[in-house]
């Protein structure tokens, strides 16, 4: 009887002493979609650090193959219509893929929180001009933003970074006022303010880490988001300029001769869409296991 | 705390420490102005522990609130001065204000659990409290958190540093939180009803915590509670508020045994006993707490007062002393009531039944 008393008191306890971290990375592993996207992401993490170093061909080199050639023993993914080697420029587009995912993610948590946690903290003047311009962002298409900006700035990878940042920013701001107006309002804030902490204490301190799930969350669900908005100005050949390679850019220059060489495109396309998916698994899994409510 | 050095402890009184004057809190509603905390005036002097009763809604939190500016939207101090080391803290800036919470005027909340931030360990919380005011160094700071977790007797300090709130047991949280509230050694400590979420046995525990404290560290405390134990238990004077004033204040023993005002001789009369007999009803104050929007003419108590005269009714009666040390606002007081209108023999305590003045014979 004792024993079993003991059995009962001592399970729920042993979990609490995890801290929330390797509580959330428990969950997250459970999860097997998210874990399978957590492998995959790593691989396509490493492919793109390798490419920096090395590649089966050079990634701008003409006629290393015959032009349009299907894939064979010298080049997995065939070769594209100048003679590049497709599976060379595939791992070196997976680093832009990488650097304008998560720049675009970097910048947007740069201006989205602070800019989210002084709106939803002090209200009044502040607030109302954050939340009219988070509507009329909302309310001009992502797509004329980031062609005007691409235009006046010229296309480069730090500039279509920013332009995609532009568009995103305010998803942000927004899921960041919303936990800080009703994180604000919590004992605890009250408690900070009256041991005399100060406001930048109390948004930086206090309110951001108790939002840091939503905001994981929410860039996770970004980083794909971008990659995508990337691929689709390449496709239209506002991306990063040739002869960088980008999934999208590639994608573009197969179209044409989809006929003669599939390859060129079916590579780049399920590069991305495996790459969007894996980022999409894991921001799912992330929502679930930084859920406080979450069942274990 | 035996009765005579309470008395003692109340006679010995040396200059306040904080004084307030004819404070004002308001709410600005859609429906009015409500007047939350309406011309309360007292002081505090150093190392006492001055109780604070009244009602849900009596302004007693929001006096509380108001001493470090802490009203809530869409509250506001519309008047008044708190004096503290001869400056007005409703005039000074808001970082003068910053430095002074926590620093020289420290608080404690009603629930440990909403108190403490979820995500940050408790051990961390309390060294930032210090390091906020600059008092401590980072490697300093981390000591005196060990030292304050022992000083509130929380078993096995070292470890309990790194744990995160939900960790801790009720009784423990509300131990780190008063930590946390001494961690500067203010000069003055506001309890906001600290016992409030927590069981009777725990209850106790902390009353008798805060008890050593104040004796040992000389930490003036001001007890805000709705319990008349926790303030015999803890306090030497004691201020009776209703509806966001003053109707009463002196020494806990005199006033206990003697109370002035019929608010307060009712809230004592209402204190169930175990003494009582079997089937003998639990008395209560008839009627319901004034709403604060359209607060009742004269005194605010007249409405449920069995002691009312005519002058109640159309004049608010002043703040006065009725005995040593003891104020209470009330044409009538007790020593009258029980005199001519047989207040001790009492049994029917509805409005105006002592007095005769019933709510049939009310002049508009």
């Amino acid at each position: 009887m004792a024993a079993t008393a003991a059995a009962v008191v001592t399970r729920p306890i042993a979990p609490e002493q995890a801290s929330l971290w390797s509580d959330a990375w428990r969950r997250l592993r459970r999860n097997r979609l998210a874990l399978a996207g957590v492998i995959y992401l790593t691989l396509v993490v490493i492919v793109a650090l390798v490419s920096a170093v090395w590649t089966p061909y050079s990634t701008f080199q003409v006629g290393v193959g015959i032009p349009y050639a299907a894939p064979n023993a010298h080049h997995l993914l065939g070769v594209d219509g100048l003679g590049r080697d497709t599976l060379s420029r595939l791992m070196a587009g997976a680093q832009i893929s990488l650097i304008v995912g998560i720049g675009t993610q970097i910048l947007v948590l740069a201006v989205g929180v602070p800019i989210g946690l002084a709106a939803g903290y002090f209200r009044g003047a502040f607030d109302q001009v954050v939340t009219f311009l988070i509507n009329l962002f909302y309310g001009i298409p992502d797509l004329l933003v980031a062609l005007i900006l691409v235009f006046l700035l010229g296309p480069s990878l730090t500039n279509i970074i920013i332009a995609i940042a532009v568009t995103r920013w305010m998803d942000m701001a927004r899921l960041v006022r919303g936990q800080t107006l009703s994180l604000r309002e919590r004992e605890f804030i009250e408690a900070a303010r009256a041991a005399g902490a100060k406001p930048a204490k109390i948004l930086f301190g206090h309110i951001l880490p108790n939002a840091l799930g939503p905001i994981i969350v929410q860039a996770t669900f970004g980083v794909p988001a971008a990659i995508l908005f990337e691929a689709f100005l390449s496709f239209l050949g506002l991306g990063v300029p040739p002869p960088t390679p980008t999934w999208g850019g590639m994608a573009a220059e197969g179209i044409v001769t989809i006929r003669i060489s599939p390859a060129m495109v079916i590579a780049p396309s399920i590069a991305l869409s495996l790459t969007l998916m894996a980022f999409n698994f894991l921001g799912d899994g992330l929502r679930d296991a930084l859920d406080p409510r979450g069942r274990r | 705390m035996t009765p005579s050095t309470r008395a003692d402890a109340a006679k010995r009184l040396p200059a306040p420490i904080l004084q307030v004057k004819d404070l004002q809190t308001q709410f600005l509603t859609h429906d009015g102005i409500v007047k939350a905390v309406d011309g309360v005036t007292f002081d505090l002097y150093p190392g006492e522990s001055l109780g604070i009763v009244g009602e849900s809604g009596s302004g007693k939190s929001m006096t509380a609130l108001s001493l470090l500016r802490l009203v809530p939207d869409p509250g506001k101090i519309v008047g008044g001065k708190v004096l503290f080391r001869d400056q007005d803290l409703m005039q000074i800036s808001d970082e003068e204000i910053r430095d002074i919470r926590g620093r020289d005027i420290a608080m404690i909340f009603q629930d440990p659990q909403s108190s403490l931030n979820p995500v940050l360990q408790t051990g961390f919380q309390i060294a930032e409290a210090m390091l906020a005011h600059k008092k401590a160094t980072k490697q300093q700071a981390r000591q005196r958190t060990v030292e304050l977790l022992k000083r509130v007797r929380i078993p096995a300090a070292e470890s309990r540093v790194k744990d995160y709130p939900h960790q801790l047991s009720g009784g423990m949280r509300q131990r780190a939180m008063i930590a946390m509230g001494l961690a500067n050694a203010p000069s003055i400590l506001i309890a906001d009803e600290p016992t409030t979420a927590l069981d009777v046995t725990v209850q106790a525990q902390i009353l008798e915590l805060l008890a050593d404290l104040n004796q040992e560290l000389g930490t003036a405390i001001m007890m805000i509670t709705h319990n008349m134990g926790v303030v015999a238990g803890l306090c030497t004077r004691v201020l009776v508020m209703y509806a966001g004033q003053i109707v009463e204040q002196g020494p806990v023993d005199q006033i206990f045994e003697n109370p002035q005002h019929p608010y307060t001789w009712s809230l004592l009369k209402s204190i169930p006993r175990v003494d009582a007999l079997r089937h003998e009803r639990l008395r209560s104050i008839e009627g319901l707490a004034p709403d604060l929007l359209r607060p009742p003419k004269g005194c605010r108590f007249h409405p449920r007062c069995p002691f009312r005269v005519e002058k109640c009714l159309t004049d608010l009666p002043p703040l006065t002393e009725v005995k040593p040390d003891q104020l209470a606002a009330c044409w009538v007081t007790m020593d009258r009531a029980k005199k001519e209108m047989g207040a001790d023999q009492l049994l029917d305590i509805r409005p105006g039944a002592a007095s005769g003045l019933e709510p049939g014979k009310i002049i508009p």
